[in-house]
C-alpha cells in the first residue's frame, strides 16, 4: 500500500475524460461568469449605493460557506420539481441536477467571488479624476466604461479569469452534492481522485492529485508574474 | 452671437460653501483669479457638471445646463455640455501615449466648437517630439501641455482653463501665451481662464472675476482690476497724483495683494505689503506695458516698493 501510493501511473481513459470534463467546465464557467461579473464589479466599485455592502456580502458568501451547504441548496433549488428546475426541463427536456449544465450554474455561483473581487479592486483603482477628464472630453458613461475603465482594469480581468478557472477545476463538495459521479457528465477531477482513494487505487489518485497541484501553482504564478507588475499603470 | 453665462446657486461641502450669482458675457475671454481655496476650480467643476451637489441654476447661451429651482429639475451631464476643461493636475488617460490622449479627445469632439487642427495644436504647444511617449514618462509641464491640447482638440463650446501653463518655464509659457492669445481671438470660443499670473490674465482676458472664500469679490475689466507695483523710477516720476487704497489681503503663496479703493477692488503683484497698509495706486499708461499702475505705501513715499 504505502510503497504503491508513491508511484505515479499514466491516467487511464476514465481519468482523461475527467480531465477533459473539468477543463470544459472551468472554461465555460469562466467565459459565462466574466461578462456577468464585470458590470456587477463596476457597479460595486463606483456606485455610492447603500445596498452595496449587502451585495458584497452575498457575492463573498461562497468563500465562507461549506461547499456542501451551497451544493445542498442548489440541489434543492434546481431539482425538476422546483420552478427553476421545471423551467429548465420544459426548455431542454433534461434535469439540471446531476447534469453538466447544472454544474456550470453551480460553478458560476461557487466561483463568483473569484471573478468579482479582482475586478472590483481593479475598477476601484481606476481614478475618478481620469473618469471625470474622459467625461469632459465627451465620453458618455458607457463609453467611459468600455474605453477607460476596462482597459485600465485588464490586470483584474487576467487575475479574475485565472482564479475562476483554477478554483472551478478544484471544485469538489458542490459537485458531489448536486452532480454526483456520472462519467462524461459530472465526474470531474476531484471526484475521480476521491473515487480512486475510495477504491484504494492510490497510484491513480496520486497522478491526478499531483497534476492538480502543479496546475494550481502555474495558475498562481501566472497571476503574480503578469498581473502584478502592471499596478503602476492603473494608479496613473 | 451672445455667449451669456448665468450661474445662480450654491454648493455646500462639509468645510466649504460656494455661493455664486454671476451673469457673465463670454464674448471675450474672462479671467478668474483669487487665493488658493477661493473656489475657482470648484466653479469650473460646477460648470463642467462635475459637482452634482450644486443647487441652483446654470444657463449657457440660453440653454439650461442645470436647474434645481423648478419642479422638473434638469441636469445636462458632463459629456453633453461640450465643455473643454484643462485640469490643473492634467488628468491624462493612463496607459495611452500622448497621441492616444489627443486622439481620444478628437474622436469625441463635437462639430460646433473650436476648429483648430491637430498639427497646429501640436506645434503651438511643443508636443511634436512627445507624441509617441507614454503619459507616465512626461514632466509636469509636458503633462499640462497635453491636457491643454486635449481640451482644445475636443472642440469645446466653452473652454475652461485651470492654470493651464503654470508648470512650464517662463520662456515656453510666454510663447504659448502668445499662441493661445492668437487662437482664442481667432476662434471666438468662450473662455474662462483661471490664473494667478497677472501677465497671463492681462494678455488673454478682457473681463476679470476675483473670488474670495467661496464668493465673487469683484467683477470688472481686467485692466482696471489689475495693478502692478512699479519700479522706483516710475513711482518717483509720478509722485503725488494717486488713488488711495488699503491692503485688505495678501497671499504669500500666489504673490498677489488685494487692495480696496473707492472705485472697488484691485489686485497687485508681489510686494511686502501687509493687510492694513495704506497705499497709493496710480494708473500709468494702460495697455502699453506691464506697468499699468504704480503703487507705493503712503507712509513711506520716499522709499517706494519694489518687486
Amino acid at each position: 500500500m504505502v510503497t504503491k501510493s508513491t508511484r505515479l501511473r499514466v491516467p487511464v481513459a476514465g481519468d482523461l475524460q475527467a480531465i477533459w470534463l473539468t477543463g470544459l467546465l472551468a472554461l465555460v464557467t469562466t467565459l459565462l461568469l466574466m461578462p456577468l461579473a464585470t458590470p456587477l464589479a463596476w457597479w460595486l466599485a463606483r456606485s455610492p449605493s447603500r445596498a452595496k455592502s449587502a451585495i458584497e456580502a452575498v457575492v463573498a458568501m461562497p468563500l465562507v460557506l461549506p461547499p456542501t451547504v451551497l451544493g445542498f441548496y442548489l440541489l434543492v433549488m434546481l431539482n425538476p420539481d422546483t420552478f427553476l428546475g421545471g423551467l429548465w426541463v420544459s426548455a431542454t427536456g433534461e434535469a439540471l441536477t446531476f447534469s453538466f449544465a447544472g454544474l456550470v450554474i453551480a460553478s458560476m455561483i461557487y466561483s463568483l467571488p473569484f471573478m468579482v473581487q479582482p475586478l472590483h479592486s481593479a475598477f476601484r483603482a481606476v481614478p475618478e479624476s481620469v473618469m471625470e477628464a474622459a467625461a469632459t472630453l465627451g465620453a458618455s458613461p458607457r463609453d467611459r466604461f468600455f474605453n477607460v475603465g476596462i482597459p485600465l482594469a485588464r490586470r483584474g480581468f487576467l487575475t479574475g479569469a485565472v482564479l475562476t478557472f483554477a478554483h472551478t477545476v478544484g471544485e469538489f463538495g458542490v459537485v458531489l452534492m448536486m452532480g454526483g459521479n456520472i462519467p462524461g457528465e459530472t465526474r470531474v477531477l476531484s471526484i475521480a481522485i476521491y473515487e480512486h482513494v475510495e477504491t484504494l487505487n492510490y497510484e491513480a489518485a496520486h497522478s491526478l492529485a499531483l497534476g492538480l497541484l502543479c496546475f494550481a501553482f502555474l495558475s498562481l504564478w501566472l497571476v503574480y508574474r503578469f498581473a502584478g507588475e502592471r499596478v503602476e499603470v492603473i494608479r496613473g | 452671437m451672445s455667449h451669456r453665462l448665468v450661474i445662480d446657486g450654491q454648493l455646500e461641502r462639509a468645510d466649504f460653501v460656494l455661493k455664486l450669482a454671476l451673469d457673465i458675457d463670454l464674448s471675450l475671454p474672462v479671467g478668474l483669479m483669487g487665493a488658493t481655496g477661493a473656489g475657482k476650480t470648484t466653479l469650473l467643476r460646477i460648470l463642467a457638471g462635475l459637482e452634482p451637489g450644486f443647487r441652483g441654476r446654470i444657463a449657457f447661451c440660453g440653454e439650461a445646463w442645470s436647474d434645481t429651482t423648478r419642479a422638473s429639475a434638469c441636469f445636462i451631464p458632463t459629456h453633453q455640455r461640450g465643455v473643454g476643461l484643462a485640469f490643473q493636475d492634467s488628468r491624462l488617460l493612463p496607459g495611452r501615449t500622448v497621441r492616444g490622449n489627443l486622439a481620444f479627445a478628437m474622436r469625441r469632439a463635437s462639430q460646433e466648437g473650436m476648429s483648430l487642427s491637430f498639427d497646429d495644436v501640436v506645434k503651438g504647444l511643443y508636443l511634436a517630439d512627445l507624441l509617441e511617449q507614454s503619459t507616465e514618462s512626461l514632466s509636469g509641464g509636458e503633462r499640462q501641455r497635453v491636457a491643454l491640447a486635449r481640451a482644445l482638440l475636443s472642440k469645446p463650446r466653452l473652454l475652461l482653463l485651470d492654470e493651464p501653463l503654470s508648470a512650464n518655464d517662463t520662456e515656453r509659457r510666454l510663447a504659448m501665451l502668445a499662441q493661445l492669445a492668437i487662437w482664442l481671438s481667432a476662434e471666438k470660443v468662450p473662455v474662462l481662464y483661471v490664473s494667478h499670473a497677472q501677465e497671463e490674465l492681462r494678455r488673454l482676458t478682457h473681463q476679470l472675476i476675483i473670488m474670495e472664500r467661496g464668493a465673487v469679490r469683484s467683477q470688472g475689466e481686467t485692466a482696471a482690476l489689475l495693478t502692478r507695483a512699479m519700479d522706483a523710477d516710475g513711482v518717483s516720476n509720478h509722485h503725488g497724483d494717486g488713488e488711495e487704497a488699503i491692503v485688505v489681503a495678501t497671499d504669500a503663496d500666489e504673490l498677489s495683494v488685494v487692495l480696496e479703493r473707492a472705485a472697488g477692488t484691485a489686485v497687485t503683484g508681489p510686494s511686502d505689503l501687509a493687510p492694513g497698509d495704506r497705499v497709493l495706486i496710480r494708473r500709468f499708461t494702460p495697455d502699453t506695458s506691464r506697468r499699468d499702475l504704480a503703487l507705493q505705501p503712503q507712509s513711506k513715499q520716499d522709499e517706494p516698493e519694489t518687486e
